[in-house]
């Protein structure tokens, strides 16, 4: 395995409570994602994906903060570097796209002026240079009349076109790896493939490095390499996508892979997870996932299971499948 | 698009024509009818008669509104019946005085206000934050006029940096003009600073926590463009009370001239009053309305313009 | 009983400051005779434009008359206008709100334009040219003769009104086409008990707290139209006539004439001030964008 591109290690994230407490939300979670490597991270709400991610753009909001763990990005500590840097970097060599398309663009302004501005941010190029490149990025995410369409403004393009507009945004200064953080759940169905299909082909492309964070373990395995999957602030399990896919070891991935129904396969009864997922500073002792697990034994609610490297994969249970 | 700005002009000059009205009956509606006023408690009837004929005033009451609105609109507020000056020039020797301290005012209103308001904005609970706070509170309550007193009495008696009150027009010169203006705009600012600095702090903490925030922080734009992206779209209600603020303004500026003797509308308005010149009266009621009226007019076309989705709309 | 502790407990300190100073002020007007030192009309020659001392803490005017004596008379004239306006401007403008949402139509248009009409009209000029009108002297009005203070406290309170309808008519528009309301149509509740058992418990908090601030700005419209010489006549004491009469020693020294009555404006508006904003924190945090302006 080359050097990683990204490599997460030990990171935790923590919530100042109102008694003046730290409840954490991301409890040591360990990762590293390859150069042009896809890796899709899957959990339900709460899990801790959405929270790491923001962790490596330094982008928590208030009450929310790193207080723990390294985030290196080609070698280079995220969580030391100074916010002139991570500035310089965000955008270029890493971009974001969020979930809701509709509002993450400003109403106010056109798409090709917000283009231009990301553009302009990063690179010394005139207002006419950037329009072009503006121009080429937007034509790359699929949208006609590209030249055109840079004076519309958002409430003129539709939900796909949006977030395909987001997506040109993040890729104009080709960045080495893009993070989407559950990119097509505002979306209709058809236009969602649509959306997971374009980051497919930039990435071959461009050769992006990508983390599409999804709770929707079908639809990520469409693209990635490569699954990661959370619950409760950490990394339960960890492997090729093929080996998910096919036999997932810890009970979480094989009940979440179960939710969703597959497209042509055999149509087989649904299943919901019983339960909801841990609040927040009510985790169990042990496994976060014990409590709803259906093969749940002794150890588990008392003892947290370390994350074990076997062979291509990470799995963090007393009692894998 | 324009037509829905010609609709806003049209029900703009329709609540001018109705609001003109109430004043137009109103200033008839005072104690004794013009014509006792002007000729005195002994006239007779046919005295009455006479005056009343003269200046019309026998005429149905709507066609004396008629008359008098369609004059205003051609630049003619009538001849008092009182002193017959003409009114018309008589704001125009009094509106600039009145007018240079409001625009001042108004600037300085803009400037420190919005300024103020998006440098606490930019750290909720900082210091600034909370200075301004303060500040702000206090600006809200204290009177004008009285703070014009008290300028007075710390600038111009013991300082003597600045004369105590009076006027000098532009022509003299641009110190002398702005050293008789400084403290009445000063005086007349604070509140108006106040209100926009609040307004701007609540509305752009509440834009600076829009999801299109944090997508032009995760494309790296330097934290000037992430303020101005959010500030774009915090203005609207700056815009709106600014508008409302012009038109107040106007207002106490009348106060402000009485405390620092400035020769502006306040006192033609205020001898009007004493002196039962209605024509006068009502012409400067109805000019002070009009600019009120179409500051609100101008506020709601700024933000048509400001926003791509009105301005799209045809 | 509950529910009344954790609200009171909602309420930050500067919230409770602005109480203090409001119950302050208004038990000084209401005991005003009990409390004053002194007559506040009263002349007394021999003890003119004395500084502030013992036997006169806030010092006397032109005419001999006891400052602290007058501040605390005054206080009636102040409070009586920003209340009295805030209470007519609500009694009118919830009236005209709730018919026009909840009659619709023609009706709901006609008392609309109304409610713009009047806000489209800049408050102190009007009142200054009504109250110049119509006169500083009683106005009689068939066999009651109203004072000057009450024309300006009608006055004002009407030009109060259009905050307060469209407060409401707002809150209540939505109200009347909620479904749970049609709901309670059928089943015979009647539109008194819609009325006041439905809508105007929701518009409660924002009328609090908008009244709270136009108190504070009825004030100083008070004491600004008695500064001109249009509200209160001498020789009753008003704040602002007070401040008028100390210009002149503005020049000659006597400190204590110009700076007390003001004070006194300030503090009394800044304590609506800060209690209308801990209101407002307590029952609508997020309506900061409807802030008030005259």
């Amino acid at each position: 395995m080359s050097t990683p591109l990204l490599s997460i290690e030990g990171l935790r994230v923590g919530f100042r409570a109102a008694d003046g407490g730290v409840i954490e939300a991301v409890r040591g979670v360990d990762l590293s994602i390859a150069p042009g490597e896809a890796v899709g991270i899957v959990g339900e709400s709460g899990s801790g994906k959405s929270l790491s991610m923001l962790a490596v753009m330094r982008l928590l909001g208030a009450p929310a903060r790193p207080t723990g763990g390294r985030i290196l990005f080609d070698g280079e500590d995220l969580l030391a570097a100074g916010e002139a840097r991570m500035r310089a970097l965000r955008g270029r060599d890493i971009a974001m796209v969020f979930q809701d398309p509709q509002s993450s663009l400003n109403p106010a302004l056109t798409i090709g002026r917000q283009i231009c501005d990301v553009v302009r941010a990063h690179r010394k190029v005139s207002a006419n240079e950037a329009r072009i490149i503006a121009a080429e990025a937007l034509a790359r995410v699929g949208i006609r009349e590209a030249g055109k369409r840079l004076d519309s403004y958002p409430h003129e393009f539709s939900g796909g076109m949006r977030q395909r507009a987001l997506i040109a945004m993040a890729i104009a200064c080709r960045p080495r790896l893009l993070i989407a953080d559950e990119p097509t759940t505002a979306l209709d169905v058809t236009v969602q493939a649509q959306i997971v299909d374009l980051i497919a082909e930039l990435r071959r492309d461009l050769g992006l490095a990508v983390i599409f964070i999804s709770h929707n373990l079908q639809l990520v395995s469409e693209i990635v390499d490569r699954v990661v999957v959370m619950y409760g602030g950490k990394v339960v399990e960890d492997g090729p996508v093929e080996a998910i896919e096919l036999s997932p070891r810890h009970p979480y991935t094989k009940l979440l892979k179960a939710c969703v129904p597959s497209l042509g396969g055999p149509v087989g009864p649904l299943v919901a997870i019983e339960g909801t997922p841990p609040r927040l500073g009510r985790m169990p002792e042990g496994c976060p996932f014990s409590p709803r697990c259906p093969r749940a034994i002794e150890p588990c609610a008392d003892e947290m299971p370390q994350l074990i490297r076997e062979a291509e994969r990470r799995i963090a249970c007393w009692r894998p499948q | 698009m324009l037509r829905l700005v010609a609709g806003r002009i049209v029900s703009s000059i329709g609540t001018l024509f109705f609001v003109g009205l109430a004043l137009f009956a109103l200033t008839r509606s005072g104690p004794g009818s013009p014509a006792r006023i002007v000729l005195g408690a002994d006239a007779n009837a046919e005295q009455i008669a006479q005056f009343e004929q003269a200046h019309g005033l026998d005429q149905p009451f709507l066609a004396q509104y008629a008359t008098w609105l369609r004059d205003v609109l051609r630049g003619d507020f009538g001849k008092s019946f009182v002193t017959g000056r003409d009114v018309a020039t008589e704001i125009v020797n009094a509106l600039p005085v009145t007018l240079s301290i409001v625009l001042f005012a108004f600037a300085i209103a803009l400037v420190f206000g919005i300024g103020i308001g998006i440098l606490a904005a930019l750290r909720p609970g900082g210091a600034f934050d909370r200075l301004s706070r303060f500040a702000s509170v206090l600006g809200l309550s204290i009177p004008a006029f009285w703070l014009g007193i008290v300028l007075i009495r710390f600038v111009a008696v013991d300082l003597r940096w600045l004369p105590p009150g009076g006027y000098q027009p532009l022509s003299a010169g641009l110190w002398p003009h702005l050293s008789t203006i400084l403290m009445p705009s000063v005086s007349l600012a604070v509140y108006y600073v106040a209100v926009l600095a609040r307004m701007t702090q609540a509305s752009l903490q509440e834009t600076l926590r829009g999801d299109y925030v944090r997508t032009a922080r995760a494309m790296g734009l330097s934290s000037g463009q992430v303020v101005f992206y959010a500030l774009v779209n915090a203005l609207p209600p700056v815009v709106n009370l600014a508008a409302l603020s012009f038109g107040y303004m106007f207002g106490w500026a009348l106060i402000i001239e009485q405390v620092f003797n400035v020769p502006g509308l306040s006192r033609a308005l205020l001898n009007a009053i004493s002196q039962r010149d209605f024509l006068l009266l009502q012409g400067i009621v109805f000019l002070f309305t009009t600019i009120f009226v179409f500051a609100n007019l101008g506020a709601d076309l700024i933000n048509r313009l400001l926003d791509p989705r009105q301005r799209a709309a045809a | 009983m509950r529910r009344l502790g954790q609200v009171l407990r909602g309420i930050d300190w500067s919230g409770w400051l602005g109480a203090g100073i409001v119950a302050l002020i208004l038990l000084a007007a209401i005991f005003a005779p009990l409390i004053a030192p002194y007559d506040p009309v009263a002349l007394s020659v021999e003890d003119r434009l004395s500084a502030p001392d013992a036997a006169h803490w806030l010092g006397t005017d032109q005419a001999g008359r006891d400052v602290l004596s007058r501040i605390i008379f005054g206080a009636r004239a102040s409070l009586a206008v920003g209340i009295g306006a805030v209470l007519i401007g609500a009694l009118l403008g919830v009236s005209a709100g709730l018919f026009a949402a909840y009659k619709g139509g023609l009706g709901e248009q006609v008392v609309m334009r109304i409610v713009d009409g009047i806000a489209s009209i800049p408050l102190l000029v009007w009142a200054i040219a009504i109250v110049g009108i119509l006169g500083v002297g009683p106005l009689p009005i068939g066999p009651f003769v109203l004072p000057n203070e009450v024309k300006i406290v009608v006055l004002v309170g009407c030009l109060f009104s259009p905050v307060f309808a469209r407060v409401i008519y707002g809150v209540a528009k939505r109200i009347v086409g909620a479904d749970y309301v049609k709901a309670r149509h059928l089943q015979g509740a009647s539109h008194r008990d819609i009325l006041l058992g439905d809508i105007l418990p929701n518009c409660l908090s924002p009328i609090i707290v908008q009244g709270t601030l136009l108190v504070a700005i009825g004030i100083v419209i008070e004491a600004s139209i008695s500064f001109v010489g249009l509200g209160v006549q001498p020789p009753q004491p008003s704040w602002g006539t007070m401040l008028s009469d100390a210009r002149n020693a503005i020049y000659s020294g006597e400190w204590w004439l110009p700076v007390f009555p003001g004070l006194a404006i300030s503090l009394t508006v800044i304590g609506f001030n800060l209690l209308g904003d801990a209101v407002r924190e307590l029952f609508d945090p997020r309506s900061e964008a409807r802030t008030l302006v005259a």
